[in-house]
């Protein structure tokens, strides 16, 4: 892969990227789908409605008017987002006044919790319906085994990438499925919701994620948070001149106001290690130093990020809240992050809000029928895409639920209402399957 | 072994390994399967006793972790501080796997037949039923 002096084009280094962002989410919401399909289709009509956080305000039940239903909906999310809200400003105090350590072994906790409980509970349920034989001692042995794991590997950030990766999806995956769970018109309020509540606390300039992610890069630290990290994509360029030309990514470039150059690269490294003897390399290459073009640091150490402005353009995203049931209420509250932002390695980071929501979407349509579920991932992944390209050209942390969740409705409710009464009757009519 | 391996914590300032990276790419050896993402040598010492260690509670997985992530130091003998730790994960991970394994497959196809009422009670489902677990409480 070193030896052949092709340098990679833009269109192969972007693919790439956005196919690392794309995947383990496309992965999330197919798991997703798969449960729900199994789960629900042996008990399809018990009304399987968790009485949790979320329907504190109003508790569907079938029997309601639709009006009753609707204001019953909007009460629970909103009590929802409020609770969030408190959440995500007491985690940006804690943040503030340098609890890191406490929000650690919170996010430790919350792992735990998901992955043990919830992850049981699932399996549990898979078991009986499957009639799988399996014995206690060896399930728990198991369960432990698979949540220990899963704390460490989000705990540390030591583990290999592809284990730590596969615990977040699970994680996301876990706790979508529970949020299918809720009762139909709550789900599709708490996801508009939610859209509305992240777009606002992202960009506002008093809202809380916001406030939290100018603190994590005016400290140059990293905010304790379930954030799933796409690997960087390295190039194996043997000429690291040309290297650095064709690396300078249109699409990451920035002008740099003043020629202040701080040490940025120190402060870039988020505890990745990077190579120091490849820096030299780059600073002889690079023909003029302070230029205007600022390029990305990849994790080689060999693109360097020249912006006083915008140190470390990090991970935010707004705070996000998974309770579950009357267990550890405020539990998972903030420690998983919607949102999308460039990693310091200049790898892309998704928090695992969006992660969860986008699959609670799907997983609401994989309710309805299939179609809605094409109709709605299709919607999810240009909206997804369309916030990235939206990353790169403003070069700040977004808010990656707003688009999504928009198109994703839309579609949702236009496949419901126009093409299923299409589609049914070209197949009634044999024309079209 | 000092030019087939690098350590980030010493920054080679050779000139001529500069040299070397500008024409033609080192062929390094990394103790991780992350390659250049993961850790380094010495880091990876402390890492794979760690796990090692904490393998010992009853988690079997975390030694075949231990053993994937590790995986150029089991192919290749030229780490040998972190070898043994591997190398002895692997053999527990597989001696907690041949026990778990013929007990949950002795349960599982030994059945009714095998152990008598006990199955019954011991079996995932029924606990499951018994103590409430899957009511979404």
């Amino acid at each position: 892969m070193a030896q052949n002096q092709r340098p990679t084009s833009i269109l192969e280094s972007l693919g790439e990227e956005i196919i690392r962002i794309v995947a383990p989410v496309s992965i999330c919401m197919f798991m997703v789908v798969i449960l729900v399909s199994i789960l629900n289709s042996s008990s399809s009509s018990s009304a399987a409605t968790v009485s949790s956080i979320a329907t504190i305000a109003y508790n569907e039940s079938s029997s309601d008017s639709s009006w009753d239903k609707f204001t019953g909906a909007l009460l629970n999310s909103l009590v929802f987002v409020a609770i969030i809200t408190v959440a995500t400003f007491v985690m940006v105090l804690l943040f503030y006044l340098r609890c890191v350590k406490f929000l650690k072994y919170y996010m430790g906790f919350s792992a735990f919790v998901v992955l043990g409980f919830l992850g049981g509970e699932i399996a549990l349920f898979l078991i009986e319906d499957f009639d799988v034989p399996v014995d206690c001692f060896t399930f728990l042995v198991v369960l432990f085994n698979f949540a220990a794991v899963g704390v460490l590997a989000v705990f540390m950030s030591k583990m290999p990438i592809l284990v730590t990766q596969g615990y977040l999806v699970l994680i996301g995956m876990l706790v979508a499925y529970w949020f299918t769970l809720l009762p139909e018109w709550t789900t599709w309020a708490l996801l508009v919701a939610l859209a509305l509540y992240d777009l606002a606390a992202v960009l506002l300039p008093v809202g809380p994620l916001r406030l939290l992610v100018e603190l994590a890069i005016s400290r140059d630290e990293d905010i304790p948070a379930l954030v799933y990290e796409a690997r960087p994509v390295v190039y194996h360029e043997s000429n690291p001149r040309d290297a650095v030309q064709t690396r300078m990514r249109v699409w990451r470039e920035r002008n740099e106001i003043s020629g202040n150059l701080p040490a940025v690269l120190d402060s870039v490294s988020e505890g990745n290690v990077v190579s120091e003897s490849s820096v030299d390399e780059i600073e002889t290459s690079d023909s003029n130093p302070n230029s205007e073009s600022s390029v990305v640091r990849s994790e080689e150490g060999q693109v360097l990020i020249r912006n006083s402005e915008l140190l470390v353009p990090l991970i935010d995203i707004g705070g996000n809240v998974q309770p579950h049931g009357e267990e550890v209420s405020a539990s998972n509250e903030n420690l998983m992050l919607e949102g999308i932002g460039l990693g310091s390695s200049g790898a892309i980071k998704l928090g695992l809000g969006d992660f969860i929501f986008y699959s609670v979407l799907v997983g609401r349509a994989a309710m309805y029928d299939y179609m809605t579920v094409y109709a709605c991932y299709l919607a999810i992944v240009a909206g997804l895409g369309i916030t990235l390209m939206l990353l790169a050209i403003y070069q700040k942390a977004l808010p990656a639920l707003p688009v999504s969740i928009a198109l994703g409705i839309m579609f949702y409710f236009l496949t419901r209402l126009f093409l299923e009464v299409f589609v049914v009757q070209c197949s009634l009519n044999l024309l079209m399957f | 072994m000092e030019n087939s391996q690098n350590s980030n914590s010493n920054p080679n300032p050779n000139p001529i390994r500069i040299q070397n990276l500008v024409s033609s790419p080192i062929a390094v050896l990394w103790p991780t399967i992350d390659g250049s993402l993961g850790l380094s040598e010495e880091e990876s010492v402390s890492y794979a006793r760690r796990f090692y260690k904490f393998g010992f509670a009853l988690l079997p997985f975390l030694w075949a972790v231990n053993c994937f992530y590790f995986w150029p130091v089991l192919r290749s003998h030229s780490f040998p501080r972190i070898r043994p730790y591997i190398v002895g994960s692997a053999i527990g991970f597989a001696v907690f796997m041949a026990i778990i394994s013929s007990w949950a497959l002795t349960f599982a196809i030994g059945g009714e037949r095998l152990f008598g009422p006990v199955w019954d009670k011991l079996v995932m489902y029924n606990l499951a039923d018994k103590l409430g677990l899957t009511g979404w409480s």
